[in-house]
């Protein structure tokens, strides 16, 4: 008998990431060494904010051989004095795709740390070159590992290890990709000027292929608080996060085998080789508290089969069926299945439960979830239509469905912790367009934290007039996550706000010279590609953007009325020196007078006048 | 005729004749001498001046049906010079009469064109001549005065043939004759002529043409002769200049003035603004000719004659219901023919007469449209 099998083949996620390059922003050399330097830099930033460093990151990209024409190889080299990464997990971190540190929930440039892995992947790709790792954790001691990328295996292939002595921490990656920086070096200095808008506690230099030195040093010496890691939220979850995060909190049935008992008889503290079934029971109950999990499963076991470590030995757990309160196992002695009641009111009954169907409802919300206490707990409960002591690995799928839903639509869960996130702060916002642009008006407001889909989030944003900003604005500069955003602005969130605005409300008139930066802050930016280019206009978002900038548009409208006010009486004065004695000249002759009317005393007056009104409003200007 | 004058009489006649001229300058230089004069006043008072100015807005022509013309309503607009958005126009205006005083007190005529390249001349700014077109405009609203009257004059010239004596006003020709038949092309109307006594005529009736080519048609058939006419070629719509002419000519020589057109919808309206003046103008009197009448081409000339047709376009059919709503078009010949127009759908020119022969127009035409007239 013959049978036919289809065949199928898992691939790797380097396999994977190979074939959809694209997707990450690696689709053309112009695109590919924008995204690359990106990445690294984000790396670099992130690093330093984790351990409370002040950045100090050198951007350096040098063509291999200048005289070829674009698009050619380049080497990309990214350093900074961050906290560097031990030796152990060099390879692996950069040899592999989806590995990272960056997994819990807080603000983040990056999630996973992927998007350095794709520009390796990229540069291996492209000049099959190795990628340079650099790293001193300790200050003392620097790693450097040339490593190349199995992509099939989605392995890390050590090419070279060397060790020397350095004086500072830091972390220093190198690759060599194919790149046009004819065509994109404008984005990476664009990219290297708003970042350090953004992080204006980092040094940030760069030395482009040309020899251009480009030098950003910081210009705010406290970092903002960094963020903390907290739980989800209960409307940011599905139903796949929620079955994961059951399996989480269960545990299997430890096979009992000589390992196992060996870790009980260990943890129990037991020096004595036999030791009666009553007597193991007995030190259990004492030692309860300081057992582990699988211990304690073992003990509630043997608990119902009454059964010493030696008859263990001759038995295999079969199942466990908790609403029967019956434990079956096989016994090899007697080549049978066998088996034996529990006692529904013994602890040890309680601790299998919880081990086989998971905690119930109510403490499975408050201990995995942020906002949830035993109250609102409760009352969700009776929403959901589940009992508080439902065992989570007891529900259906339909109940698991059934669960997610009601948790997006229960009400009563307070707004998400903010605690995850790291805005920059008004302070440093407002320092930083102040001594880009010069301008003559700034304003700047940072909104209260606010969610959408249970992902919190906080709007910064500022305004500016006048000063060094050039005309034909408002230009918008946007950040998420203290990233600048600079591809595919047409049709970002932040633009529709800003385009649906009818300046003219505010007095900003014709071309003006005004700039508009604003900064979405959130564990989760709801973008729209995975280029990470421009955020999808969420309901939740739009309106805090909307607040913010009507805010900072009725800040500007009143600035450009003084202002305006200013200019006019300004104006006026001008004018009257200019055409009353034009007037006084042609009424004289059409009068038929010798003599000029005696309107200049009258002219002065009205002149002082206007200019004192002017200097006024100017100085109210100066005072807000 | 009175053909025979003494030389005492000439001269007498002369003397009165220079005397209404003067008058005219005087009046106009009176007119300028006191808005400066309360301008000079108030300055001298230490106030910033200001005037009142008719308003020139739509809300503000209204029709006049007893001088069967549009005039502006009683909305009056105060122009300050405190007022820095008004300032410049304010100075511009006192230039302009400043200007026009000295026009005419040296009895020199200038172009729209002059006034906004002399304006250079005094620091006085004007963006292009659209800017200071408007500011004659509104030296025209706050004297009730023609521009001509200041001695300027628009650019267009038409132009006049027929058995007209005139006396010429202008420096340097003072008290020179001449017969506007003397030159077979005609006289060009532009501001000797325009100033010039009307002294004598032998002409019974006034043919406006719209056309210049029809025009030395006429000269060449001579209707001047024939018909006892003075020929008048208005060039498409007829210049400010030229309906003074008309209107003196209909006035001072009691002469009737009949208007020949192409037969379309633009047509008739060039003898309607000879007739009642155009809203563009309502800020002013003595530019109209109410008896004036529109003999052809009528539309409904366009069956009867036969006439070689185009078809109207979209423009013509728009200015057809444009002028369906204007209230001298609700009655008459005006109302017919405008729906006989809208009817066909089509127009015929002057020359269309052509396809009958060149002269046919003159021969045939002319006579029958003479005489109806006379029931008009």
């Amino acid at each position: 008998m013959s049978s036919i099998k289809e065949k199928f083949n898992q691939i790797s996620p380097s396999e994977f990431f190979y074939s959809n390059r694209d997707l990450a922003g690696f689709s053309n050399p112009t695109r590919s060494l924008y995204t690359a330097v990106r990445e690294f830099v984000e790396n670099a930033l992130d690093a330093c904010d984790q351990k409370g460093i002040l950045p100090d990151v050198h951007l350096i990209i040098k063509a291999v051989d200048p005289d070829k024409p674009d698009p050619k190889p380049y080497i990309l080299t990214v350093k900074d004095n961050g906290p560097g990464i031990d030796a152990e997990h060099i390879p692996l971190a950069f040899g592999t795709v989806l590995y990272g540190s960056k997994f819990g929930l807080k603000q983040a440039r990056g999630m996973f740390g992927l998007g350095a892995t794709m520009a390796i992947l990229y540069g291996q790709i492209t000049t099959n070159k190795p990628v340079t790792v650099k790293s001193s954790a300790d200050g003392k001691i620097q790693n450097q590992f040339e490593i190349l990328l199995d992509i099939q295996k989605n392995k890390p292939v050590i090419v070279k290890h060397t060790t020397k002595e350095v004086a500072r921490k830091g972390l220093s990656v190198s690759i060599c990709l194919e790149g046009d920086y004819s065509k994109a070096g404008n984005k990476i200095r664009d990219y290297v000027y708003e970042t350090s808008l953004i992080t204006p506690y980092a040094s940030i230099t760069f030395d482009d292929p040309k020899g251009q030195k480009f030098s950003h040093p910081r210009f705010v010496k406290d970092i903002p608080p960094p963020p903390t890691i907290i739980r989800p939220h209960p409307h940011g979850i599905d139903v796949e996060r929620i079955r994961r995060m059951i399996v989480e909190s269960q545990f299997e049935i430890p096979t009992i085998d000589d390992a196992m008992i060996e870790k009980v008889r260990k943890d129990l503290g037991l020096s004595v080789k036999k030791l009666s079934f009553i007597s193991i029971m007995e030190k259990a109950k004492k030692k309860w508290k300081t057992l582990p999990r699988q211990v304690r499963v073992v003990i509630a076991l043997m608990s119902f089969l009454k059964m010493d470590f030696e008859k263990l030995n001759k038995i295999k757990i079969e199942d466990i069926d908790m609403p029967n309160r019956k434990l079956f196992y096989w016994d090899f002695g007697d080549s049978q299945s066998k088996s034996v009641d529990m006692d529904a009111e013994s602890e040890y009954y309680k601790q299998l439960t919880n081990t086989v169907q998971g905690e119930p409802l109510t403490t499975f919300l408050t201990k995995r979830f942020q906002r949830v206490g035993p109250t609102t707990a409760v009352k969700f409960a009776a929403f959901a239509k589940l009992k508080p002591e439902k065992r989570m690995g007891t529900l259906t799928n339909q109940e698991l469905v059934n669960l997610s839903d009601a948790l997006q639509k229960f009400e009563d869960f307070m707004a998400p912790d903010s605690s995850c996130l790291a805005p920059l702060g008004a302070e440093p916002l407002e320092k930083g367009i102040k001594k880009f642009f010069n301008p003559d008006f700034v304003a700047v407001v940072q909104r209260p934290a606010s969610a959408y889909s249970g992902f919190p989030f906080i709007i910064e944003m500022g305004i500016a007039y006048g000063g060094d900003i050039k005309s034909g604005g408002p230009h918008v500069y946007r950040y998420a996550n203290r990233i600048p955003l600079l591809y595919d602005e047409g049709s970002d969130v932040v633009l529709k706000v800003v385009n649906d605005t009818d300046w003219g409300r505010y007095k900003v008139k014709g071309e003006p010279p005004f700039i508009i930066v604003s900064h979405i802050c959130s564990t989760r930016i709801p973008y729209k590609t995975a280029g990470k280019e421009n955020v999808a206009d969420r309901q939740e978002i739009e309106r805090e953007l909307r607040l913010a900038l009507q805010f900072l548009s009725r800040k500007l409208s009143s600035f450009m009325s003084k202002r305006g006010q200013a200019e006019m009486a300004k104006k006026r004065a001008n004018l009257y020196a200019k055409y009353i004695p034009m007037i006084a000249e042609f009424c004289t002759e059409l009068s038929g007078k010798k003599k000029e009317p005696n309107y200049k005393k009258m002219l002065q007056i009205e002149i002082e006048s206007e200019n004192k009104k002017a200097i006024k409003e100017e100085n109210e200007i100066e005072n807000n | 005729m009175k053909l025979k004058i003494t030389k005492k009489e000439q001269e007498k006649k002369i003397k009165s004749r220079s005397k209404k001229a003067d008058d005219k300058q005087k009046l106009i230089l009176e007119i300028l001498k006191t808005h400066g004069a309360k301008i000079y006043d108030d300055l001298d008072n230490g106030q910033f001046p200001k005037f009142s100015i008719p308003s020139r807005s739509v809300g503000n022509i209204v029709y006049d049906k007893q001088l069967r013309q549009y005039i502006l309503g009683n909305n009056a607009a105060l122009r300050s010079s405190r007022n820095s958005a008004q300032l410049r126009s304010f100075t511009q205006l006192m230039w302009l009469a400043f200007f026009a005083n000295r026009l005419t007190t040296e009895r020199k005529s200038s172009t729209l064109r002059d006034v906004y390249y002399s304006s250079q001349a005094f620091a006085v700014e004007f963006e292009d001549q659209s800017e200071s077109d408007n500011i004659i405009v509104d030296l025209e609203a706050v004297t009730s005065r023609a521009r001509e009257d200041f001695h300027i004059f628009p650019e267009e010239r038409s132009s006049i043939f027929g058995d007209l004596n005139i006396e010429y006003t202008i420096p340097g020709y003072e008290g020179k004759t001449m017969n506007l038949a003397n030159h077979p092309d005609g006289y060009s109307i532009g501001p000797s002529l325009t100033t010039a006594e009307l002294v004598s005529t032998s002409a019974e009736i006034v043919i406006a043409i719209e056309k210049g080519g029809l025009f030395t048609r006429f000269v060449e058939e001579q209707v001047d002769k024939k018909f006892k006419s003075i020929i008048l070629n208005t060039g498409g719509q007829a210049p400010r200049s030229t309906r003074t002419l008309l209107k003196r000519l209909h006035d001072e020589m009691k002469l009737p003035v009949i208007c020949l057109t192409d037969g379309d919808v633009y047509g008739e309206h060039i003898a309607m603004v000879i007739k009642s003046g155009s809203a563009n103008a309502a800020h002013l009197r003595e530019l109209t000719v109410p008896d004036a009448k529109w003999v052809g081409v009528w539309a409904t000339d366009i069956e009867k004659y036969k006439l070689p047709t185009i078809p109207m376009t979209e423009s013509d059919i728009k200015r057809c219901y444009d002028l369906q709503k204007d209230p001298r078009y609700q009655d008459g010949i005006w109302k017919k023919e405008l729906d006989v127009f809208l009817k066909l759908k089509r127009k015929a020119e002057l020359e269309a007469f052509s396809k009958y022969g060149l002269t046919n127009i003159t021969d045939k035409y002319l006579p029958q449209k003479l005489e109806l007239a006379k029931s008009l």
